[in-house]
């Protein structure tokens, strides 16, 4: 039986969970070795793709994406992390960020698998189509 | 001038005033694969069975600056696996891409419901494609809903009145039943159905006709005859074509029958028709082969008699506390060859409280609607007849069974008693008398009148030829010199024996007048 790319990445977290320096780069090594054995390294990319992911999930770290009209000042940066902890009950927040003019004002969050679209075009939109009906 | 100017910009501010506007935690995922009209989405973690599902494209060759509604294409979530999400896709699957947006609408799919969707033809969504324009809606019912339950129940006991001689006489239908046509291809199913719509004008009784699969140039002739003959006043058309995509023609039916529901829950009766279920059988098995659910079966699901049984068991009739309103279902299965054994015929066959079986030898002979009236039944019985016509029709059923077992057994003797010759007179007559025209429904004191001259005997003297001819003629002549019988008939829905030697005399006034008996 095959294996799959998913079951590669969860085999890998447990071998580097709680590894460190040297013994967490033999690890490594030895899984390459294994992937290699098996044929599998074509799989690679896949597997380090789900592995962040498992890692991220195990570790309570949330990548979060904010689009924003204008870049957004560090204080305000804060604030977003600060809610965005509290709303997903994670440890820690890795943000990316994004411009883009045409939102006019306010921030779009994206994390996990959740949109949270407090633009100011979003808003207007709503507006638009209320006042249509 | 600048005062109106000024009042629209200050109701302008009032509704502007009032609005709120509320940041809404959405999920969303992103399609993995799509194609054959399903797409896998990952993401969406949180979504719900069978909800409705919102795909924004991103493909730049469809984007609509003015109308964003035109790239929003909706989807219904039917597989909810480990690690993806299996959607049908409610539309044109060819501008939805790898990679777009899917937002999850928190709801079950629903379609629009109300008095405004009678006289329109709509697809399953509820939008309208006769071209009349937009219909204003109030109100949407989700498609899929739990039929009532035993204590909301009452046992049929009105009539619908179908216009056709041979089904009232015969095989009654009532209102809340669900009874199957079935039948071969091209021997008058859909006419028998919309023969019964037809007949619904001023009988209180809402028409939905729920077409499947069907060809656009049926269902615009059908559509047309509707028209002609006043029948869309009171019907909606629920069109799901053969060019429609599979999950389309498989949720038509459960979008029909949530229409049907909102008359249903305000005490009004509906009749709907489902024409036809086996092909809505057939766009089920595709998508349940596409999101790779296991085929038993003439490769059909394991859950294809639960796509037919939970939508059959919302025909219902309400007792008075629950409004008293009901739902009658006439559902069609198309036979292959007459072969009734099949796998979705015999399924519909013992979900539905009787069948109309038509059988294609007759449809040849000319006894046109080509019904085996041995062969069909209908499990409600004589309680849904009003009483004048369980008078006449009893004992005319009894006359017909006894005809076809005669008419087998004398084909090969030559010499046959008196009585034995009678009934098969007798039967000729019958026969003659169940022959009928499409689109024209015979009402119901006509066909008290017209039954009770046959088992009285007052037919025997017309040869079988001219039973036609004298037929119509009876019904103008009734029409005209005495209307007043016919009122007599509708209103106390019942015989007695003043009644009944009115009747005979007018039958024997109109005969006195034809030259062609002697």
């Amino acid at each position: 039986m095959k294996t799959t790319a998913k079951q590669y990445a969860q085999y890998f977290y447990q071998i580097v969970r709680d590894k460190e320096n040297e013994q967490l780069k033999d690890a490594v090594k030895e899984f390459a070795v294994v992937l290699k054995n098996n044929n599998d390294l074509a799989k690679a990319n896949q597997i380090i793709e789900l592995f962040v992911e498992i890692w991220n999930f195990e570790k309570r770290i949330v990548e979060a994406e904010i689009t924003s009209a204008k870049k957004i000042n560090i204080k305000t940066e804060e604030l977003l992390i600060d809610y965005l902890k509290k709303l997903s009950k994670a440890e820690e927040i890795l943000i990316k960020q994004k411009v883009d003019q045409s939102l006019l004002g306010g921030v779009i969050i994206k994390y996990r698998d959740k949109v949270l679209d407090g633009s100011v075009k979003a808003t207007l939109d709503e507006l638009k189509n209320k006042l249509i009906k | 001038m600048s005062t109106t100017k000024d009042f629209i910009v200050e109701q302008l501010k009032q509704q502007i005033e009032g609005f709120k506007s509320s940041v809404k935690e959405q999920t969303v995922g992103r399609v993995i694969e799509v194609g054959d009209g399903i797409a896998r989405v990952s993401g969406i973690s949180e979504v719900m069975m069978s909800e409705m599902l919102e795909f924004t494209s991103t493909n730049n060759a469809q984007i609509n600056a003015n109308n964003p509604e035109f790239n929003k294409i909706y989807g219904v979530a039917m597989n909810l696996e480990e690690d993806s999400v299996g959607v049908i896709i409610l539309g044109d699957s060819s501008i939805i891409k790898e990679g777009d947006e899917v937002r999850c609408l928190n709801r079950i799919l629903e379609v629009p419901v109300g008095e405004t969707i009678i006289g329109r033809v709509v697809n399953p969504l509820g939008e309208p494609i006769d071209g009349k324009g937009e219909i204003n809606v109030e109100k949407y019912n989700p498609i899929e809903k739990i039929a009532p339950g035993v204590i909301a129940r009452q046992s049929v006991s009105e009539p619908v009145q179908t216009g056709i001689k041979a089904i009232d006489a015969m095989i009654p239908i009532g209102r809340g039943q669900r009874e199957l046509i079935i039948g071969d291809r091209q021997i008058g199913k859909t006419a028998i159905a919309i023969d019964a719509i037809i007949n619904q004008k001023g009988q209180n009784l809402k028409c939905i006709y729920v077409a499947i699969g069907q060809k656009k140039s049926k269902v615009a002739s059908i559509v047309a005859k509707l028209t002609e003959h006043g029948a869309m006043e009171y019907t909606t058309v629920v069109l799901a074509c053969a060019s429609d995509p599979a999950s389309l023609l498989y949720i038509a039916p459960y979008a029909g029958c949530a229409m049907a529901e909102y008359f249903l829950d305000k005490g009004e009766d509906v009749l709907i028709v489902y024409d036809d279920l086996s092909k809505h059988a057939v766009a089920y098995r595709e998508i349940s082969l596409l999101l790779r659910r296991p085929p038993g079966r003439e490769a059909y699901p394991g859950d294809v008699f639960y796509i037919h049984s939970r939508l059959l068991e919302r025909a219902c009739k309400l007792n008075q506390d629950y409004g008293g309103g009901s739902i009658t279902a006439l559902p069609i299965i198309e036979t292959q060859a007459g072969d009734v054994s099949a796998y979705i015929p015999t399924n519909v066959i013992s979900i539905t409280d009787g069948q109309i079986y038509l059988e294609p030898d007759l449809f040849y002979q000319g006894n046109r609607p080509a019904i085996n009236a041995g062969l069909s039944v209908s499990r409600v019985g004589s309680s849904a007849q009003v009483k004048a016509m369980k008078k006449v029709a009893g004992k005319m059923r009894l006359e017909a069974a006894q005809y076809r077992e005669l008419a087998a057994f004398a084909q090969f003797g030559s010499d046959l008693d008196v009585d034995t010759k009678a009934k098969l007179e007798r039967g000729k007559r019958l026969m003659e008398i169940f022959k009928q025209g499409q689109y024209m429904p015979v009402s119901i004191a006509h066909q008290i009148l017209i039954f009770f001259a046959i088992t009285t005997g007052l037919l025997d003297n017309i040869q079988p030829d001219k039973i036609t001819e004298f037929e119509l003629g009876l019904y103008k002549y009734a029409n005209t010199s005495a209307p007043d019988i016919l009122k007599e008939i509708i209103e106390k829905r019942d015989l007695n024996d003043e009644l009944e030697s009115k009747m005979k005399k007018l039958i024997e006034d109109y005969k006195s007048t034809l030259e062609y008996i002697k």
